[in-house]
């Protein structure tokens, strides 16, 4: 049985229209912005509104009324009568059950919906290519909980791909939450087996402590309720991640690059890997580390393509210590005979980023020995199977090569789906490869250098990998930091816990001042969505992650 | 002669009394009462050369009850729409109520009316004696036919309420305005019934005429009135009013809002009526303990205001501005009830 909450009221200065309409309630009723709401309309159909605003407001015609009303300004004067008052909702139109737009009508009944009406009103009955991504409680009294789920096919494409989670740091649970819509991704993949157009797989940068070390290790202090939660309510596996595959930095001793603690354990169990960068096969990413290098001349770019260059004297070279020294001739004063278009200022300047950044990095190494578990990134990348997931390590190196590793991975995935590898068919290869990388505005902020090459790797994957299935999900403090083609072009957006200015930023404009409001309010394991796929902005809720979690970092 | 059995000589002070009730959180008043009318000139008709106004009327009457402070809603509402013409419309019938009661029926069956789901309760007459006033002299009386009616109407929703035994020595009502209503031809019996269902009833008037009030030696109290201090009442008088009949009432005043916040030298002063009901109390009026519990909780009643939404807010009682707002809400637009006619 529905319950009747209040009534439509469409005065001059707020009326009635497609988009929205008011109603009272009693003051004592508890309903929040998100929470559904149905409406009798015209022609026996139902209208559906979303809650967005709750004021509560009384007969008193101004606040001198208010103090007068105590006494004039005794604090303890009591009345024997409250001031007559009600709560005034605005709330948004979703839908009709007969697509009849016309405004509702004042004085039509209000009432709470049931399961069936929310999902028929949020556009969450009969989703195409259901994927789990989160659940809805409604209502504080006779709480609903229903299961969400994203049309896959426009999360991971064809019709729309790429997730961009925004959120203050902690609060927010950017990376559970990330890692919870691939756990649900995987789990859909595993399940179905037969299906060789349509594959996954993952490639995860850690960047921060040991965050994503364990993702196939189970959560031991997952409760009961969280468990139920995953199977019960999103039917997923609450089983860790499978197919696992971890890269760590190389270095002689693997703590100095790494906060995993475990990598002997992990390598005994062939998991963990090293990866490193010969100077002979990866000289031409050399340009990467200068992401955050303001180049408006391109120098750096001319000296990367004259390293590279087969008529170069560093194409010969097959050592990073052989092309130092070669590198040191060429910033020597008086040798511009060397190459007369490069001033030596600029050879100077870049091997002064380039030294910098290779003194500190132990990842420039040109023996790579297999047994022992190295490998070159880009080819174990290129080597991915169906529903793996490699969980690339970049947390302990520093900002540069952070950059570095990533747009390595970026170029990796891409020449891997664009078929430039030549010993793997196409049936092999994964359809669709979702890249997740935390802290995206170190590589596609808005203050990036527009030639930053690791930001020109980000703008093809968002704007051309749909086509190719290569996924981005990213994820950052602040959304309004991050470049407007990136964001532009992710079809879905999750807003975890944010700030006050954050919110007050352009990239908010459309959100209602509510769930503005409710934004920096939003509890950990809470999220607002947009989806092309929902009527409108869903409040959501995850349950706690599947895989273990390191208490300190 | 007082209109209490014990005095005081000057005003009294009730801020402590009030004080005391308000902390056991307990109110004497759990409903209250108020009427009011709208009257228009619908029409005009010719009877002997003479020009009779027609008056149409809305009638409203609501008693609201207050459970608690956060629970306040209609107890009981009387709605009626009437008509007033003159009794010269009827002269040639033999019984004219039986024609006026036609008359309704077949006003309230024209298909208009109906598909409007509105009913009309009564046509009523006033005289048409010759008047030396001119025709306004008509419409007033067509008006105050109306007005009787809008009496009867909230003396039987008192009878309701008596009826059914919601009036109560824990459980008063306000009357919004004076009790001393015109005696509209009732007799003995009837003046019987109204005393007794008046016995827990007050009536609590915002604005009076100063000058009626007399002391002992029939001198005006005006100024001992406007002079109130706060939370003050002036000793009880006992006062008979010859168009009522034979009924006495105690009346008094207390002032509920210090005369500097407000613009006038009565405002924030309140007249209280009550009914003496037994021999007792017409020989000796009332008791004086009952008259002060009466007022200290008329002062309780001084809170929340009305402060900016209506003029007379230092007089208001917030429970009754309610019960007139609900009641003005009931009544058809003046617009929507003229295009009736």
């Amino acid at each position: 049985m529905t319950q009747q909450i209040g009534k439509v009221v469409a005065t001059e200065r707020a009326p009635s229209t497609v988009d929205e309409f008011y109603f009272w309630t009693q003051k004592n009723l508890i309903i929040k912005p998100f929470d559904v709401v149905k409406v009798q309309h015209i022609k026996s159909s139902t209208t559906y509104g979303v809650v967005e605003e709750i004021s509560h407001i009384t007969d008193s015609a101004s606040s001198l009324a208010g103090y007068i009303s105590s006494d004039f300004g005794d604090v303890e004067a009591i009345t024997n009568t409250d001031r007559i008052g009600m709560n005034y909702v605005k709330a948004k139109v979703i839908g009709n059950t007969g697509s009849i737009y016309t405004p509702v009508l004042d004085g039509k009944s209000v009432s709470l919906a049931n399961e069936e009406d929310i999902k028929d009103a949020l556009g969450l009955s009969e989703v195409k290519n259901p994927l789990p991504c989160g659940y809805i409680e409604m209502y504080d009294e006779n709480t609903i909980t229903i299961p969400v789920h994203f049309n896959s096919h426009f999360l991971i494409g064809p019709e729309g791909a790429h997730l961009n989670i925004s959120g203050i740091s902690g609060l927010a649970s950017k990376t559970s939450y990330a890692m919870f819509l691939m756990k649900a991704i995987q789990d859909k993949y595993m399940k179905v087996k037969d299906e060789p157009d349509d594959s996954v797989a993952f490639v995860v940068l850690n960047v921060k402590g040991r965050d994503l070390l364990g993702l196939d290790e189970s959560n031991e202090d997952l409760n009961n309720y969280d468990k139920a939660i995953y199977t019960e309510k999103l039917n997923i596996e609450p089983t860790p991640f499978s197919n696992v595959k971890y890269f760590y930095p190389y270095a002689k001793k693997p703590e100095a690059v790494t906060y995993g603690r475990d990598f002997d354990g992990q390598r005994h169990l062939n998991k963990a890997f090293q990866y490193k960068y010969t100077f002979e096969q990866d000289k031409e990413k050399i340009d990467m580390l200068f992401t955050n290098i303001d180049d408006p001349n391109g120098t750096m770019e001319s000296i990367v393509a004259h390293i590279c260059s087969p008529s170069s004297e560093f194409f010969k070279k097959t050592t990073w210590n052989d092309f130092k020294d070669l590198l040191a001739e060429y910033k020597q004063k008086g040798e511009t005979g060397k190459d007369k278009e490069i001033s030596v200022l600029s050879w100077r300047k870049f091997s002064r980023h380039f030294n910098r950044v290779f003194e500190k990095s132990t990842i420039f190494h040109d023996n790579i020995n297999e047994d022992k578990g190295e490998v070159r990134l880009e080819e174990a990348i290129k080597k991915i199977n169906k529903n793996d997931v490699l969980v690339i390590d970049i947390a302990k190196l520093d900002e540069e090569t952070q950059g570095f590793v990533f747009g390595d991975v970026v170029s990796a995935i891409y020449d891997l789906k664009l078929g430039q590898i030549d010993d793997r068919t196409e049936d092999e290869i994964p359809s669709k490869i979702v890249i997740f990388i935390d802290e995206l505005n170190k590589y596609a902020s808005k203050d990036v250098p527009k030639n930053s090459p690791v930001l020109r790797r980000v703008l093809e994957v968002t704007e051309r990998g749909r086509s190719l299935g290569i996924i981005l999900f990213a994820a950052e403090q602040f959304k309004s930091d991050i470049h407007d083609r990136v964001k532009g072009n992710c079809s879905t957006h999750a807003y975890g816990r944010s700030n006050a200015i954050e919110v007050s930023k352009s990239d908010y404009q459309y959100v209602p001042p509510v769930y503005k409001s409710m934004m920096t309010r939003l509890k950990q394991g809470e999220y607002i969505l947009q989806n092309p796929v929902f009527r409108s902005l869903l409040n959501i809720k995850f349950p706690k992650p599947i895989y273990r979690q390191f208490k300190n970092g | 002669m007082y209109g209490e059995n014990a005095p005081h000589k000057t005003t009294k002070s009730l801020q402590s009394l009030a004080k005391r009730l308000q902390k056991e959180n307990s109110s004497l008043f759990s409903f209250f009462l108020d009427g009011s009318r709208r009257v228009y000139k619908v029409d005009d008709i010719e009877y002997q050369k003479r020009i009779f106004p027609i008056v149409g009327g809305q009638i409203g009457v609501a008693c609201c009850n207050r459970k608690a402070p956060d629970s306040f809603g209609k107890a009981i509402v009387e709605r009626h729409f009437v008509l007033s013409m003159p009794s010269i419309a009827t002269s040639g019938e033999q019984h004219p109520s039986q024609f006026l009661g036609r008359l309704t029926q077949n006003l309230n069956e024209i298909e208009r009316i109906k598909r409007l789901g509105i009913k009309f309760s009564d046509i009523m007459t006033y005289k048409s004696d010759k008047s030396d006033g001119g025709r306004e002299e008509y419409m007033d009386r067509g008006t105050a036919i109306i007005q009787d009616k809008m009496i009867d109407c909230e003396k039987k929703v008192v009878d309701d309420l008596v009826r059914k035994s919601l009036l109560t020595q824990d459980n008063y009502l306000i009357k919004d305005g004076s009790l001393q209503y015109q005696r509209s031809g009732g007799d003995f019996k009837e003046m019987a019934k109204y005393k007794s269902n008046y016995r827990r009833v007050i009536g609590v008037s915002k604005s009076f005429n100063p000058e009626f009030s007399k002391d002992k030696k029939n001198r005006s109290n005006a100024s001992a009135i406007a002079n109130l201090p706060l939370y003050h009442r002036t000793p009880a008088s006992v006062f008979q009013e010859g168009r009522v009949g034979n009924v006495f009432f105690s009346v008094w005043y207390v002032r509920i809002r210090e005369a500097k916040y407000s613009d006038s030298p009565f405002a924030g002063v309140l007249k209280i009526e009550k009914v003496l009901v037994t021999q007792e109390e017409e020989e000796n009026g009332l008791d004086s303990g009952e008259v002060d519990m009466i007022t200290a909780n008329v002062i309780n009643e001084r809170d929340p205001v009305c402060y900016g939404k209506d003029q007379r807010w230092a007089n208001h009682l917030y429970p009754i501005f309610l019960t007139e707002n609900y009641i003005k809400s009931q009544f058809l637009s003046d617009l929507h009830f003229i295009n009736l006619f």
